[in-house]
């Protein structure tokens, strides 16, 4: 590990905004409170997707697959079988671990590239939606209801928008503190080696496929733990929303539009975006729904045509070559 | 440096590779002793590049074997054959075009160091190389002379046996190809056998102790650069009617 993971850690500057943001349940009122939660969840989903698709340079939309096995098998692991939703979380993980390292033998044994990688993942993504909305097992076309929150812990409830919004920013944080281990590690030169030329990657040595599979299998598995605390949170597990691969698109533009490969780029992108994102579909929703698609859409136009690498490293760079100058 | 007669570093055997109707390699042979340094010459389409890439593992030859220090690495990837010495660059540079000189490096280090050793040793090679300036800046934004000495930084980082050049002094002016080849006499000096695909003769001449000759994917010659010379073979299919002066 460089010594700039642990010089991170020792920032004064992490720590407060930790300490910030894990006082605005006290303060935020109910409605905000809520958009918070799905801000983390989806900084969350970013900086998980962000290994593959940004250190890695694999636009992984099966991402959705890993989303619902988190959150559709782990309930219905405790619905049909009563298996605690921790339990269940981890068999969730592992398994999307699996399937993870499935896609990456896959990539590495066809020889995919970056286009044809995107479509046999979106089609790996899509097989799942249709096997989740014909299986009665996970719920079906219908979905699943989980039982009330009574904030029992030991059960994975969390007792309202307070300790979900707690879930939700430990989760982020791990993800953040994940990919910047990454990044300062040989893991992280390896992927960003092979994200540029998978031939120099190995004519220095880097093991493509097994590197891709450690990838895939870590951000995997941290997608489907944010699978299941998200469907605990919102206690209905909409296929829709959970095994379709829409929320994954949405998850790319967003980390697309803040910047791959650094984990600042899809976090402050998530920061901004879904909030303004909820604000339009909140207040416009009625008139126009899908406005705020509309703006990614428009957004993500601008940023690869005025900044193509993305928002945050655009930025990074304004600021190197002021105080350079 | 006085050349090894013991057993060859590198050992190849009727090693062929056919792209559809094209014999690109047939039946090519030759062995490389420790610390020698062979140039593989030939004109364009011969085979060279077919056949760097068959030694180290990109492409699977059709038939024929290939043993690295007495080991078979036919099959073997890439990455594995780098890990027990041999490693290569590329005819058309291959940059890590987001990373910094220095973390391109790193990474070729890291394939036997861990990582703070590997950001040590990577410094080590630049400096040795002569690229310690321009560490941070993007391997894309270097001049075409930089480039190749950066891959052969990166060859190096790997603490290899064995490294196949394949081209790095293509594009240079003679006086620009001096620094590279001061390099890699020092390299060779300190224990680095070199195969190196080469178009420019003068150099080749100067820095060959043995030049093998590829024409039509076959081996035409296999001598010293004075024998090569005077070869009709290699005069024909080769140099035309024209001597190169070395």
């Amino acid at each position: 590990m460089k010594p700039e993971f642990f010089t991170l850690l020792r920032s004064p500057a992490i720590w407060l905004v930790l300490a910030f943001a894990a006082t605005m349940p006290l303060w935020l009122p109910p409605y905000y409170l809520g958009i918070g939660v799905l801000t983390l969840i989806y900084i969350a989903m970013a900086l998980s997707w962000n290994i593959v698709g940004g250190l890695g340079g694999q636009i992984s939309l099966a991402h959705s697959l890993f989303l619902g096995v988190g959150a559709v098998f782990t309930s219905a692991l405790l619905l049909k079988f009563g298996i605690n939703m921790w339990v269940g979380m981890l068999i969730s993980a592992a398994l999307a671990a699996i399937m993870g390292v499935g896609i990456a033998w896959v990539d590495f044994r066809f020889k995919l590239g970056h286009l044809s990688f995107a479509l046999i993942t979106l089609a790996f993504a899509e097989i799942g939606e249709l096997v989740v909305l014909g299986w009665d097992f996970l719920g079906g076309a219908s979905g699943l209801y989980l039982p009330s929150d009574k904030g029992d812990l030991l059960a994975f409830q969390f007792g309202g928008a307070k300790g979900y919004f707690w879930l939700a920013l430990v989760i982020a944080a791990g993800c953040f503190l994940v990919n910047f281990a990454i990044i300062n590690s040989p893991l992280g030169y390896y992927l960003r080696a092979i994200r540029d030329n998978e031939n120099a990657a190995q004519a220095v040595g880097v093991a493509l496929l097994r590197n891709k599979a450690i990838a895939m299998a870590i951000s995997a598995a941290l997608t489907a733990i944010i699978g299941t605390a998200y469907a605990r949170y919102v206690a209905f597990v909409d296929p829709y929303l959970f095994a379709s691969p829409a929320v994954v698109i949405e998850v790319v533009l967003i980390a697309t539009i803040g910047g791959l490969g650094t984990p600042f780029g899809p976090m402050v992108a998530a920061l901004l975006l879904v909030p303004f994102g909820e604000l339009i579909r909140g207040n416009f929703g009625g008139v126009a729904p899908g406005l705020h698609y509309l703006v990614y859409g428009v957004l993500i136009v601008v940023v690869i045509l005025s900044m193509p690498r993305g928002l945050v490293p655009r930025i990074m760079d304004v600021m190197a070559r002021r105080r350079a100058s | 440096m006085p050349v090894e007669h013991s057993q060859p570093i590198l050992s190849v055997k009727g090693v062929s590779k056919r792209f559809g109707g094209l014999m690109a390699v047939s039946e090519v042979g030759f062995d490389v002793a420790k610390g020698e340094i062979l140039a593989i010459i030939g004109p364009n389409g011969a085979g060279k590049t077919t056949l760097f890439g068959l030694i180290s593992g990109f492409i699977r030859p059709d038939m024929g074997s290939v043993r690295l220090k007495g080991h078979e690495i036919v099959g073997m990837a890439p990455h594995k054959i780098v890990r027990m010495g041999l490693t290569r660059s590329f005819q058309i540079v291959q940059v890590f075009a987001d990373m910094t000189v220095l973390e391109a490096v790193t990474a070729a280090a890291l394939v036997r160091k861990p990582m703070r050793e590997a950001v040590r040793k990577a410094e080590e090679v630049l400096e040795r190389i002569g690229l310690s300036a321009i560490r941070n800046e993007s391997p894309a934004s270097l001049s075409l002379q930089d480039k190749k000495m950066l891959e052969v930084a990166k060859c190096v980082a790997t603490d290899p046996e064995l490294i196949l050049l394949d081209e790095v002094m293509a594009g240079l002016t003679l006086a620009e190809a001096e620094l590279p080849l001061a390099i890699i006499r020092d390299l060779r000096d300190s224990g680095i056998t070199f195969v190196m695909v080469e178009h420019v003769m003068p150099i080749v001449m100067k820095t060959a102790d043995r030049l093998l000759v590829l024409n039509f994917g076959q081996k035409i010659a296999d001598a010293p650069p004075a024998e090569i010379l005077s070869n009709q073979a290699v005069r024909d299919a080769y140099f035309g009617e024209e001597m190169p002066h070395a």
